[in-house]
């Protein structure tokens, strides 16, 4: 069963088949042209990776300086994550047919950040209201590709956050 | 899907800074901004707590409950402070990819 997530002496170790890899560098690439494309409020999915900061309607003003000051920092950061996630896929050594990547620091906080976008990018295409039913992936279901993938996602990012919190104090 | 932000009465913050007559800077008529997160239904709920420990410094016990108040009430507020302060804590909030709001009550 693919991915297997483990922890290791200062980091964790991430077990994933050639196809999840090749999944995770799409899904970076997607990514990335959302980032380029930055905030637009009619947009389902650029809003919601980069929402507004005032709610309020007339604070214009206030929203656009507050995002003229923090969206470079935002978007840069987040590019950063996915080049680290790059960084991280590169081909290692391994059983035929399984990546095995070490992950520590700045590593797993970029795979954190990607898993994450990915789903909210991929959660709000689907229209996402609550957990998805399993029924749902049904081979015949139109969206059921996308389902799967997203599904996919939240298992791992689940290991992920379960063994974050695992080293965090109570 | 969450509802459309509609707006209510701040339901709680936190109140070390209001009306302390020691803390400097701070008019006690002026009050706080008010970092609001909102409910979604993508991010994981185990994440939210993750996310609220790691940048808030918050115990597991806080930052949970904090969590639990978004989803059961589709929102918490979870920092206040100055306009500056909150404006940062937003855009931390959202670079993790919380959907945070700030508003000033009046």
């Amino acid at each position: 069963m693919s991915p297997v997530l483990k922890k290791k002496r200062g980091g964790l170790e991430l077990t994933l088949s050639t196809e999840e890899r090749d999944l995770l560098r799409a899904l970076q690439t997607e990514l990335r042209a959302l980032y380029e494309a930055g905030p637009d409020d009619a947009d389902p999915i650029r809003s919601r990776l980069f929402p507004r900061a005032y709610l309020d309607p007339t604070a214009e003003d206030a929203e656009r300086e507050w995002r003229e000051l923090v969206h470079p920092e935002l978007v840069r950061d987040r590019m950063a994550a996915l080049d680290q996630l790059l960084a991280s896929l590169e081909p290692t050594p391994g059983a035929r047919g399984r990546i095995v990547l070490t992950l520590e620091g700045e590593s797993i906080d970029a795979l954190l950040s990607v898993l994450n976008d990915a789903r909210l990018a991929l959660g709000t295409r689907l229209g996402v209201t609550d957990d998805i039913d399993d029924d749902e992936l049904y081979p015949d279901h139109p969206l059921a590709p996308e389902i799967a993938v997203y599904s996919w996602l939240t298992y791992l990012e689940g290991l992920l956050v379960d063994t974050l919190l695992g080293d965090m104090p109570d | 899907m969450t509802a459309t932000p509609i707006e209510t009465v701040p339901i709680a913050s936190p109140t070390e800074t209001v009306g302390d007559p020691d803390t400097e800077d701070i008019n006690t008529t002026d009050r706080p901004w008010l970092v609001i997160v909102w409910n979604d239904p993508v991010n994981l709920m185990s994440y939210v707590v993750y996310v609220f420990q790691k940048l808030f410094g918050y115990s597991r016990e806080k930052a949970t409950r904090l969590m639990m108040q978004v989803h059961h009430e589709g929102k918490a507020v979870v920092s206040d402070g100055n306009r500056e302060k909150a404006e940062a804590d937003v855009a931390r909030l959202h670079g993790y990819g919380l959907w945070a709001t700030m508003e000033h009550p009046s």
